[in-house]
């Protein structure tokens, strides 16, 4: 695809379908039939979603959509763009009254729905009176759906005009900490971060998506890359199904979240240890379905111990790092990068500088700024376009090292900050210890511990309360003085998570203190 | 059925299959993180060909409810 003949989602899609034609863009599951759409059905579809948008609605519209990836959620998501009007992508887990606030905050008129959130509809029609049009991302009698509009509607011929300054998408995002706020991302900052980086796939590739579409490392990592490299998308239909859909769809690259990487190495130990007469790396191929070239990691840290042992398997884990407020890529590295315990290359078009030890980066990537809420926006948006991460780190050699986030830092009553990622950190991979979070409690550094319980398998309280002490003393010594944990509290249930299972800062318990 | 559902979960958490009990939790006592136990649910339905429903699914925290509601769709 020609990188300079795209400025906007719909010159991708449009694109793709001039390059890759009938080639599949998506294959998902329709009861026990896998059901494939080309390049040229979704340049169809996207532009009838179009058309009935502007003849139904209108040519100013905020429409909203929420739902597990599927073909139709996509034609909804495109659809809408072409019209020169934002999507806004919700977050499938959030409870009625959050998604009625968001709903309203982002000033939606139209909404598109999965089936799943049929019960919730009297709620949000009672809430958020402005949305004049539900269209069900599925089949409905009692509505129009999106499969009602394909079959009823002809593809748009005229649309409005789009630049790469037009507003796109409103994505909330789901920090771990605070109110979630909403990072407007234009036509050019999705673009941008979609052609920044060259070599991650091709066509002939597919990936099994597996992550939360409405978040942005999985819309432009799975989605984008997609179109720009024609390559297909495989969608799976629950996180219940991941290993049965990797076998049933067999697929060459793979996006994952570390949590879900961790899970399927102990699957394919588990299995290696069940059979040792066969090799490990065989085994690790049957899980991913045999054609496996590698895993993509973001959103949270990934432990050296994974890498690690997904690189025995041979299969590599290239790592990249970003912020929905970046597209979301600042960072980005592919298969055959070598790692040195950073998370990438700088990528193509996007400037660093380190302030006081935080991430300030400049890219067409950076987002427009957060909707209705320019206070927020000047807080970590400057001026002249320098977006501050958050993020602690530094780059050498233009890879960048991630060693902590700026909001999290301790600061000590000498003045002296302490990163509490750098001390969870040194908890990982370490089998005592299930999970941990560290931060600054009545002036001390406080870590707070749920034990293995596989590991303490039938301990004694006491018992387990004795080796963790000794653990910290055994991490103390590799700290500074100022950076000693100096007092431990015990937890017996799994921390709070974000929805893309990041512990939360905020906890609503806390363990007791040993 | 509990049988069954014991060599499954061995594959998982590193527990003698003869330690669980229906009244083991997956998380609490066997170890469980919370994608473990989504795909102990997939491996679930090829095994024993049923179909599992995600709302419902959250609701279970034992071994032995685990059963029960396994017997419940195939019935």
């Amino acid at each position: 695809m020609d990188k300079n003949s795209v400025k906007t989602l719909r010159d991708l899609y449009e694109n793709a379908a001039k390059c890759y034609g009938d080639g599949i863009f998506i294959k998902e599951k329709s009861g026990k039939e896998i059901v494939e759409k080309t390049f040229n059905n979704f340049n169809d579809d996207c532009k009838k979603i179009a058309n009935y948008l502007l003849t139904e609605v209108g040519k100013n519209l905020h429409a909203a959509v929420i739902g597990p990836t599927s073909y139709a959620y996509l034609v909804s998501y495109f659809g809408t763009v072409s019209t020169a009007n934002p999507i806004v992508p919700l977050d499938a887990q959030l409870p009625c009254p959050d998604l009625c606030e968001l709903l309203q905050r982002a000033d939606v008129t139209v909404f598109f729905y999965d089936s799943r959130y049929a019960p919730m509809l009297d709620a949000i029609k009672a809430a958020c009176p402005d949305i004049t049009h539900y269209i069900c991302l599925q089949q409905n009698e009692n509505s129009v759906s999106t499969e009602s509009i394909i079959a009823d509607y002809k593809p748009a011929t005229e649309l409005p005009e789009v630049t790469p300054e037009t507003l796109a998408a409103i994505v909330y995002t789901s920090g771990t900490t605070g109110k979630s706020k909403g990072v407007m991302l234009s036509h050019g900052n999705l673009i941008d971060n979609t052609m920044c980086c060259d070599g991650e796939s091709a066509p002939g590739e597919s990936t099994l998506t597996v992550l939360p579409i409405h978040h942005i490392y999985c819309f432009t990592c799975d989605i984008l890359l997609s179109l720009r490299y024609g390559s297909s998308i495989c969608v799976n239909d629950s996180m219940m199904r991941i290993a049965m859909n990797l076998k049933l769809f067999q697929p060459t690259i793979i996006l994952l979240v570390p949590m879900i990487a961790e899970t399927i190495l102990k699957q394919i130990k588990a299995a290696a240890a069940a059979k040792p007469e066969i090799p490990e790396r065989a085994i690790a191929q049957a899980v991913f379905g045999g054609r496996l070239k590698g895993i993509y990691s973001g959103g949270a840290y990934l432990a050296p111990e994974i890498l690690n042992g997904y690189k025995e398997l041979g299969i590599p884990i290239s790592q990249g790092y970003g912020m929905t407020e970046c597209s979301p890529r600042i960072s980005s590295s592919i298969f055959t990068d070598e790692s040195y315990g950073d998370v990438g290359t700088v990528v193509r078009g996007c400037e660093i500088k380190i302030e006081d030890g935080e991430i300030v980066v400049k890219s067409p990537s950076v987002m427009q700024g957060y909707y209705k809420d320019p206070e927020a926006t000047a807080e970590v948006l400057t001026a002249d376009g320098w977006l501050h991460t958050g993020d602690l780190g530094y780059v050498e050699n233009n890879r960048v090292f991630i060693t902590g986030r700026k909001k999290n830092l301790i600061i000590l009553s000498n003045g002296e900050n302490v990163s509490p990622e750098e001390l969870e950190n040194k908890f990982a991979g370490n089998d005592k210890i299930a999970e941990v979070l560290v931060y600054a409690e009545e002036g001390y550094i406080t870590a707070e511990l749920l034990p293995n319980p596989e590991y303490f398998k039938d301990a004694e309280k006491s018992a387990v309360v004795a080796e963790l002490n000794e653990l910290i003393k055994e991490i103390n010594k590799t700290v500074t003085s100022s950076k000693t944990i100096r007092r431990i509290r015990l937890r017996d249930k799994e921390f709070d998570k974000t929805t893309s299972k990041k512990i939360k800062r905020q906890q609503t318990e806390q363990g007791e203190i040993i | 059925m509990l049988d069954q559902l014991k060599e499954l979960i061995v594959n998982y958490v590193e527990v003698d299959a003869d330690s669980i009990t229906e009244d083991s939790r997956f998380i609490e006592d066997l170890g469980f993180n919370s994608y473990d136990f989504m795909s102990l649910l997939g491996e679930l339905e090829q095994e024993f060909d049923i179909t599992v429903d995600e709302q419902e699914v959250i609701n279970l925290h034992t071994v032995g409810e685990a059963v029960k509601y396994i017997e419940s769709l195939k019935n």
